[in-house]
């Protein structure tokens, strides 16, 4: 009978939270906002992603003509130096540009001629449609949702009925973020049909499960900031307050504290100044110059001491420097004597130096190993600084997931890396191969190279990928649950009246 | 009878001096009754707003984000300041041949394309360009410089629509704005008074965080401002001010047009969203695909190949030939740049033209112009360098005599002069019809 009593009690809840949370729904349905939202998403979204699609043709465009021009240049000059030296991997554009624009990578840093427009105006991508368009309407169907009814007087007579609080604020939660995610939903689907549609977008498999997954992530996203709004509507009496301090918070969040992230993490972690640097390596070359000099001077004596005349001779073919070394090649060439003097001579000078500039390219290395561990520091107290922000989180888990980050110039770096490696071996192997034909083959003479490995990107395995984003994603879902205990708390201790 | 009645038709001097008088002394006296109301209102609106809550949190929000940029922006002029001196010391002598200029203090407050303006540019076939990174910290590639203009541009101006947006229609639901009327108050002089009270009472404590903050940065011994750069930075001021007041005429606007404070919210967000954002970031991007311009990547590789070609060329002929080969190599790679940067200036000028409508990006524009951090400054720095480098490059004498690079900053009147004034009107232009619809939104509401 216990068991019946619950389960009746159970179901009448069940159906208390539904006809809450269908008026919830209903009653946003029928407002300007969601009107307002609802043409917003749609005519941005599209617009955004047709311009972009297009944006990502011509990318796609530009990257076969500038793989065209090494190609063309490599069968032009087919050296193995022109081929280790100048064929840099191309990056082709990141395959969901139509949707997120990727961070450009170093080497545009470096043109004098560039396009300094995006500084000043970021492009507007569907990055930027979640995080910022979306959360101002989040808050924009949430700041009232309590207050709201308050000041109509609408709660009392609800919460006077037999409709429990809890089932009040989740009635509301579901009905308001599914009144909400209609816009976004529509026109995250018209997007993906335009793309999908289109002949020079071709997403894999995995393409689709990145969008889903990131389709997903914008979700708890905007429930995020649906809960903020709700939280601070639980601890409002007016809707004029509430709005207030949901912007204010949004401003914190959205616009101070990813931007701030970096600054301080450079405050707090205080690495080397680059004139810092540059004198230590200054003052270490000089040191290990004026010490090898020290070594060179000390074997020009034992071999003063110990050569004499003939060491006299090759000093008074002048400073050295190239112009005694070619009158030496040519005195040794035919003098033997001076040739076996030379050659003990160079070793010698060899012998005594290399330790002192072997030292010093150890500490140099040391000293940039220290920086970079230094600034990795940095950079991961700026991260998790900026990962306060569920602006910063989600950018981390978008970017990353799709490949339009950090991590993906990082994974490019690395493949090119792998890649320049197999044609250094491969430009060696063909070298010793031809010279093997033909001897007098020099580093600038024409082989055949068009047998040489090819660089193909290939994108992150998802799996990987997921790993790497769930940490940020975990602190998107943690927040939504503090947010929502809280206005929890807050409705139950809420006057109604 | 006949004379009385030309007696009563004819006044005489006297009378008619007096009239005239009488009608101007009631005329100065109605524009004093006027006035003095005007005064009532704005005292009103003043007192009403500073004890509000929105005025307190608007207050502590916008103190907290410029003091915190000002501090933030003044750490990054620092690092600039030591990528310049070890910059310059590496180009060596003082006829080292390459170019490099100092960050302007200016750059604390509208960052803009400083970074880009001070790199170090050294001449050759290709023109190399080295720039100095402190820290390998790539978080900061992510989100946007939180420098002063950004502060204005986004989140003071989404707070001066949110103190303005329902000062007439929530006026109208709390019901004071009939009892207002119903008495001999007019309603310019009521619409007046609100935009004068809302937007002094606005405006006040912002320029109170910005003296705060640039009396922190002044006193500092790193920076060093001239009298230029004073002038410099009223105008950014200034044309701060006629930004924000766009913003609130617009708010104010919305409020005359709607007749609740909710719907004048949405809408209010809305067109902040429109105008902040989606105009000028759309805009660029737009334009992007309307002009056909090569990517970046696309010219450094073709100013590659152009390089190795004459640098495989070279060993295959007489030495007598090197001159014409290396002369053939700069002229294609000095085609190539001016291709683009004829391209560039097609782009820039169709960006301009379209996200001009959004007060947003005529700010941005007019700022970093005004700031010496924008794209005219860019270019003009470009073409400086360009001669430079010609210059270096035709230098028969000595290395060590070769002249050292010289550049000044674009004086504020040749920027106006160059497009500034074209922004700086677009925003009074903007400021105006907003204000006057506004105003003859008011005189038409309904106030039931």
């Amino acid at each position: 009978m216990l068991k019946a009593t619950n389960a009746r009690e159970i179901a009448g809840s069940l159906r208390s939270l539904k006809v809450v949370a269908a008026r919830e729904f209903l009653d946003n349905l029928l407002n300007l906002r969601f009107i307002t939202g609802l043409v917003l998403c749609l005519v941005v979204t599209v617009a955004c992603i047709v311009i972009l699609a297009h944006n990502y043709r011509s990318e796609l465009a530009d990257y076969s003509r500038r793989v065209n021009m090494q190609d063309d240049f490599l069968s032009h000059y087919a050296t193995g130096d022109a081929l280790v030296v100048t064929n840099r991997q191309q990056k082709p554009p990141e395959r969901f540009r139509p949707l997120i624009v990727g961070i450009p990578p170093d080497e545009t840093l470096k043109s004098f001629d560039d396009n300094p427009l995006p500084i000043l105006f970021p492009p507007l991508d569907f990055l930027f449609i979640v995080t910022i368009i979306m959360s101002v309407l989040a808050l924009l169907f949430s700041y009232d949702a309590v207050t709201g009814e308050r000041q109509r007087g609408t709660l009392r007579l609800v919460i006077s009925n037999s409709i429990s609080r809890t089932t009040m604020l989740l009635g509301k939660f579901i009905g308001g973020t599914a009144s909400l995610l209609i816009p976004f939903i529509l026109a995250l689907v018209v997007g993906v049909l335009y793309i999908n549609l289109n002949p020079n977008i071709q997403w894999t498999a995995s393409a689709w499960a990145e969008l889903g997954l990131l389709a997903v992530a914008s979700i708890t996203f905007v429930t995020l900031f649906y809960l903020l709004g709700l939280m601070v509507s639980t601890f409002s009496r007016y809707s004029a307050v509430s709005i207030l301090n949901c912007l204010f918070v949004w401003v914190l969040l959205i616009l101070a504290i990813p931007n701030l992230a970096p600054y301080i993490s450079a405050q707090v972690y205080h690495i080397p100044s680059i004139n810092e640097m540059e004198r230590r390596f200054e003052e270490m070359e000089r040191d290990s110059l004026k010490l090898a000099g020290q070594r060179n001077a000390e074997v020009t004596k034992d071999f003063q001491r110990r050569y004499g005349k003939l060491f006299a001779e090759l000093e008074a073919m002048g400073d050295a420097g190239s112009g005694r070394q070619k009158a030496a090649q040519q005195r040794a060439a035919t003098d033997p004597e001076l040739r076996a003097m030379l050659e003990a001579f160079r070793d010698a000078q060899r012998q005594a130096t290399k330790p002192i500039f072997d030292a010093r390219t150890e500490a140099e290395k040391r000293l940039r190993q220290d920086l970079e561990t230094q600034a990795a520091r940095q950079t991961r107290l700026a991260k998790v600084l900026a990962c306060l922000s569920p602006l910063a989180d989600f950018t981390y888990v978008a970017r990353d997931l799709t490949g339009t980050g950090l991590r993906a110039l990082e994974h490019f770096e690395r493949i090119s890396g792998r890649y320049q490696r197999e044609v250094r071996t491969y430009a060696a192997m063909k070298m010793q191969e031809e010279r093997q034909k033909d001897p007098t083959l020099g580093r600038d003479s024409l082989i055949d190279l068009s047998n040489r490995p090819r660089f193909a990107f290939a994108e992150e395995a998802l799996k990987d990928k997921l790993r790497q984003v769930l940490p940020c994603w975990g602190v998107l879902v943690a927040y939504n649950i503090v947010f929502f205990v809280a206005a929890f708390a807050g409705f139950m201790r809420y006057d109604v009246r | 009878m006949t004379c009385d009645k030309k007696a009563q038709k004819t006044m005489s001097p006297r009378s008619a001096g007096n009239a005239i008088a009488n009608s101007l002394s009631r005329y100065r006296l109605s524009i004093a009754r006027g006035l003095g109301t005007l005064d009532l209102i704005v005292a009103k609106e003043i007192r009403h707003n500073l004890f509000s809550y929105k005025f307190s949190i608007i207050t502590v929000l916008t103190t907290i984000l410029i003091l915190a940029s000002i501090l933030m922006m003044y750490r990054d002029y620092g690092l600039a300041r030591e990528n310049y001196e070890t910059l310059e010391r590496l180009s060596s002598t003082p006829g080292g041949g390459a170019a490099v200029i100092p960050p302007t203090p200016l750059s604390i407050f509208v960052k803009g394309l400083d970074d880009n303006l001070c790199r170090s540019y050294e001449g050759g076939v290709n023109i190399e360009v080295s720039r100095k990174q402190q820290s390998v910290n790539k978080v900061f590639r992510l989100f946007t410089t939180p420098d002063l203009l950004y502060v204005i541009k986004v989140v003071l101006s989404l707070c001066a629509m949110l103190f303005a947006f329902d000062m007439v229609c929530g006026e109208k639901e709390a019901g004071t704005l009939r009892q207002s009327l119903s008495s001999s108050l007019g309603r310019p002089f009521l619409i007046l008074g609100k935009w004068i009270g809302g937007f002094t009472s606005f405006i006040v404590p912002l320029f109170l965080a910005v003296l705060l903050g640039t009396a922190f940065v002044t006193l500092q011994p790193r920076v060093a401002m001239s009298p230029q750069d004073w002038a410099r930075l009223g105008l950014f001021l200034l044309s701060s001010v006629i930004y924000l007041a766009v913003f609130f005429s617009l708010g104010l606007l919305i409020s005359c047009l709607t007749h609740q404070a909710s719907s004048a919210l949405v809408v209010s967000l809305s067109v902040w969203t429109l105008l902040v954002f989606l105009i000028p970031n759309l805009g660029n991007i737009l334009a992007r695909e309307l002009v056909e311009i090569p990517t970046v990547q696309q010219l450094e590789v073709a100013h590659t190949y152009n390089v190795e070609r004459m640098m495989f060329e070279r060993q295959r002929v007489d030495r007598s030939e090197f001159p014409k080969l290396l002369a053939r190599a700069t002229a294609e790679s000095n085609q190539l740049a001016e291709d683009y940067r004829n391209r560039f200036n097609k782009l820039l000028a169709v960006s301009q033209n379209i996200t001009r409508i959004s007060p947003a990006a005529a700010f941005t524009f007019l700022a970093t112009d005004i700031m010496g951090t924008g794209v005219a400054e860019e270019r003009r720095l470009k073409s400086a360098v360009l001669q430079y480098i010609h210059t270096i490059g035709e230098w028969s004498g000595p290395k060590d005599s070769r002249p050292a690079f010289r550049y000044e900053r674009s004086a504020c009147r040749e920027t106006l002069a160059q497009g500034g004034l074209g922004n700086l009107l677009i925003l009074l232009l903007c400021g105006i019809l907003l204000g006057t619809g506004a105003y003859v939104a008011f005189l038409r509401y309904d106030v039931r």
